[in-house]
């Protein structure tokens, strides 16, 4: 148990490195977040309506009593409160996190599940014509860009076939058919590019098992290439494709920012892009040490989920 | 090495120029309005249309390319050059610097990269000037852990650790060593992130927060035609598909470029089990004999044509005796093990021969028959016993698979069958031990369990390959003991591969000792150690480490490659017996006894 311990100190210690930072970063760079709130409209602040929004945000504190206060505050879920509507983040974010979630987790679900079984019968038919057709899909799901991808599917399943519609969100609960017509388009834009890269990690690290002794063992035992394949290939391969899925974790948060602004899905992703285009500093910070807390638990989750797989990693 | 990508480069080389051209084209103006044709479809003066406000497509698309490229070469250039630095610095001078760097890093790449942008956007405001530190920011550092890398591998080499005791001062071993030599690894990340600034750029510029209109960009024309798709589709589909293509075009070229700058081996070519020459020396083998081998030759294809690594090897094995395949490395006798159990690696193919295991074809018979023999009628062990076996399976249940891979019998049964043959292959507490991983046992017992797993469905023939190699002397006496005790009780016969002769003279029955991928002496074993008939084994023998006595002298010179073997007899260069008659390359012959030699001058020595 010592290692999953050790794993959740670190994790813990970049989360509160990566809160610190983004704190800095907003009261350390020039031009006073209040003067540039203000100023938004266009015309200059007055002085005072500028020192009374300082005072409402703390910011004629010294900067370590904003910085320990902030932290206090991080450490009990309280990430303040939005600017431009007043509800604290917090639940704000709560309430939207979910439905992001699902929306990694459809994709992550798509591209696996499809992405798996190609690579496999990539690297067993080695130069075959399927192979080679999975790989050039995958060298065109890798270069266009998510937003082109989601602009297009709603022109195509949207505009002309009019099969689904071009975006918005359902509770589940309210239409449950609905709220899967509507997760069906989003969830496939974000799986296209995921799905190239299991693809490939999948191939790549199978081919690079069936080199390895155990391997020859296994076909010196008389087991049928299936067995091979599935009961000594395949689980030692496991532990790079995991490792791509949760390195692109990152790339896929990022992905929803724009896959939910194409498509309305009111998630977390789509929160932040409204607070940046509002300077709602709260709003900011408190969605992006969300998300990188959740990048880091998952590249947690990924390492222990390696520990499990491979009974060596256990013994470091 | 591999080709030059050319294609792919000469295609970011057009989109390179094309952008550097776009002010001499004679295009329209991108940014001019032209209300009347809005939306117009191409014609002589706008090949490709008019947008939402009357602007040119064509031109749009062009001067979109050069604020793309602009950007995204620029921030990949800023992050090489930051991350570069402080990659080299950091493991170059390690200590305090390294430290710095790396967590630096570390810390950086807990953002997701848009979402690193997008805060940096919040503070400093949208726009193409901001652009460049930004995506500089977000891809640094990939570059630093790229050079890092590689500054840590090259200041372990000896000519670093060389010139720098020759006095040279430490930027400059910096500069001009470690930086030409990191310059591949650097270069392949250089263009990946030039591609994934692209995409960055235009997805905050589609999202309005990179490139401010009325600029043009490919990602702010994605942006603004999804309003109008309905009614001019076309405006939408042309800068997406510049952007896939400018992308594909780079991502292609960075493949290449990784292929030429770190050559793997090309694909190999599947095995083809067609186009075999049946020997024709088929003589029935007789009842006794498990294993019979006639005139086996195995290819491997290599840029430079077909090699034979194997030519013409025959033997016969009889129940309960143990011959020993003799050789130097590179004499062949691992590949004609492989060969025998059909698992030749995938460059190597059977050029010729037949072999009958129990009367039974194996070289050219179907691949299933091959496969059902192996693990039940015929099994292998290897070298190294912790990389043949599995690492995340216990090895009780790596046992219990063969058995069931063979015999119809439920797995409880098949697990009990296991313990049962730890123990009898002396592995201590064996229901204990069933239970653990290879990586919990030492290689004296994951060879046990080897052994086990081989024998566990009696095989009629059993080929060791080097068994005791990779263990300690003590333990590979055990090993070699039990493998003799299980021979004496099951009546398995063996094939002991090794180059160690003191092995073979404890355990061998007959031997065949292999030079050049020929056969050049075989006999009984006492016999052929105490007069020797070919000047190689006598080579041999004098080589072998004793226990006491001088040291040996090792055979001077080298085995030839299989690439440019001498025209006549291949020991000649080595042979201190040459006559001029040994440029005919010398057969085979019975020399009494039951014994065989490829010398000339046999009855001399
Ligand atoms: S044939 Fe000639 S060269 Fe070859 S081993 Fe015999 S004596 Fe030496």
């Amino acid at each position: 148990m010592g290692w999953i311990l050790r794993r959740i100190a670190i994790s813990l210690l970049l989360i509160w490195v990566v809160s610190s930072i983004v704190f800095l970063a907003i009261h350390l760079v020039p031009g006073d977040p209040a003067e540039v709130l203000l100023s938004l409209g266009g015309s200059a602040p007055d002085a005072d309506s500028v020192a009374a929004l300082r005072a409402q945000l703390g910011l004629d504190q010294p900067i370590l009593t904003q910085y320990l206060h902030s932290l206090s505050h991080f450490v009990v879920g309280d990430l303040g409160d939005s600017l431009s509507d007043g509800t604290p983040v917090m639940s704000e974010a709560l309430r939207r996190l979910p439905r992001t979630l699902e929306l990694i987790g459809a994709a992550a679900l798509i591209s696996t599940a499809a992405g798996v079984p190609a690579g496999v019968a990539a690297a067993v038919n080695r130069g075959g014509p399927l192979g080679r057709c999975f790989s050039a899909l995958s060298g065109l799901a890798l270069s266009t860009p998510v937003f082109v991808v989601g602009s297009l599917l709603v022109m195509i399943f949207a505009q002309w076939l009019r099969l689904a519609p071009a975006g918005g969100y359902v509770a589940f609960g309210e239409d449950p058919l609905r709220h899967l017509l509507l997760l069906s388009m989003p969830a496939a834009t974000i799986a296209l590019g995921l799905w190239a890269q299991i693809f490939r990690m999948t191939r790549s690290s199978l081919l690079d098992v069936l080199q390895r002794d155990f391997i020859r063992t296994a076909r010196a035992k008389g087991l049928r290439e299936h067995a091979v394949i599935m009961r000594h290939a395949l689980r030692n391969a496991l532990a790079p494709i995991l490792t791509v899925l949760a390195l692109n974790v990152g790339s896929l948060l990022g992905g929803t920012v724009l896959v939910e602004y194409i498509f309305n899905w009111p998630g977390l992703s789509g929160a932040l892009v409204e607070a940046v285009n509002n300077r709602d500093y709260p709003m900011v910070v408190g969605c992006i040490v969300i998300i990188s807390t959740l990048f880091v638990s998952l590249n947690l989750l990924v390492d222990i989920a390696y520990g499990l797989l491979d009974p060596r990693v256990r013994a470091r | 090495m591999r080709r030059f990508p050319w294609v792919s480069a000469s295609a970011v080389a057009f989109l390179v120029i094309l952008a550097l051209l776009a002010p001499y084209l004679a295009l329209p103006d991108p940014t001019r309005m032209d209300l009347a044709g809005r939306f117009a479809a191409p014609h002589a003066s706008h090949l490709l249309g008019q947008d939402e406000y009357g602007r040119d497509v064509l031109s749009r698309l062009v001067w979109g390319a050069r604020v793309s490229l602009s950007v995204s070469l620029g921030a990949a250039l800023l992050a090489a050059v930051v991350g570069v630095t402080l990659g080299v610095i950091g493991g170059y001078l390690r200590g305090g610097a390294e430290f710095v760097t790396l967590r630096l890093t570390d810390i950086l790449l807990c953002f997701p990269p848009m979402l690193l942008a997008l805060l940096i956007v919040t503070l400093f405001g949208p726009g193409a000037r901001t652009l460049i530190p930004v995506l500089a920011i977000v891809y640094a550092p990939s570059f630093a852990r790229v050079a890092y890398a590689g500054a840590l591998t090259i200041r372990s080499l000896d000519y670093v650790t060389a010139i720098e005791a020759l006095g040279a001062g430490r930027p400059r071993i910096m500069a001009r060593t470690i930086l030409p030599n990191i310059a591949g690894p650097v270069l392949v990340q250089f263009s990946l992130a030039v591609a994934a600034s692209m995409v960055l750029e235009a997805g905050l510029s589609f999202l309005g927060l990179g490139v401010t209109p009325p600029a043009p960009s490919w990602g702010l024309m994605i942006g603004a035609a999804r309003a109008t798709m309905s009614q001019a589709p076309q405006l939408l589909l042309w800068p997406c598909a510049a952007l896939t293509a400018a992308i594909l075009s780079i991502n292609a070229l960075c493949d290449g470029l990784r292929d030429y700058v770190d050559p793997q081996p090309a694909a190999r070519r599947p095995t083809r089990l067609a186009d075999r020459t049946a020997p024709g020396l088929a003589a029935p083998p007789s009842r006794d004999t498990v294993l019979s081998l006639r005139g086996l030759s195995v290819a491997i294809d290599t840029p430079r044509g077909a090699i034979q690594p194997v030519r013409d090897v025959s033997f016969d094995i009889k129940a309960g005796e143990t011959l020993a395949l003799v050789g130097e490395s590179g004499s062949g006798k691992s590949l004609t093990g492989l060969a025998l159990m059909g698992l030749l690696p995938p460059a190597a193919r059977v050029e010729a021969g037949r072999a009958w295991l129990d009367g039974i074809e194996v070289l050219d018979s179907a691949p299933d028959i091959v496969r059902g023999l192996r693990g039940d009628r015929v099994a292998m062990i290897f070298q190294d016993p912790m990389s043949s076996l599995n690492p995340v399976h216990r090895v009780g249940d790596q046992i219990a698979e063969v058995i069931l891979a063979h015999r119809d019998v439920g797995a409880a049964d098949a697990r009990s069958r296991a313990v049962a043959l730890l123990r009898q292959v002396g592995v201590p507490d064996p229901p204990r031990r069933a239970a653990a991983y290879p990586h919990e046992m030492s290689g004296g017992m994951c060879q046990r369990v080897m052994i086990g797993m081989a024998v566990a469905n009696g095989p009629r023939l059993l080929i060791a390959d080097e068994p005791t190699t990779a263990l300690d002397v003590t333990v590979q006496a055990q090993v070699l003991t039990l493998m003799s005790d299980l021979k004496r009780e099951t009546g398995v016969a063996l094939l002991f591969i090794t180059h160690n002769l003191p092995v073979v003279a404890e355990i061998a029955d007959r031997v065949v000792v292999l030079y050049a991928g020929q056969v050049v002496e075989q006999g009984d074993a006492a016999e052929t150690f105490a007069h020797p008939r070919h000047p190689y084994t006598k080579a041999l023998l004098g080589s072998a480490p004793r226990e006491e006595g001088p040291p040996p002298e090792g055979i001077p010179g080298s085995v030839p490659s299989p690439g440019e073997l001498p025209s006549g007899c291949c020991f000649a260069p080595r042979c201190a017996m040459r006559l001029a008659a040994c440029e005919r390359p010398p057969p085979l012959v019975e020399i009494g006894g039951g014994r065989t030699s490829r010398c000339i001058r046999w009855s001399e020595m």
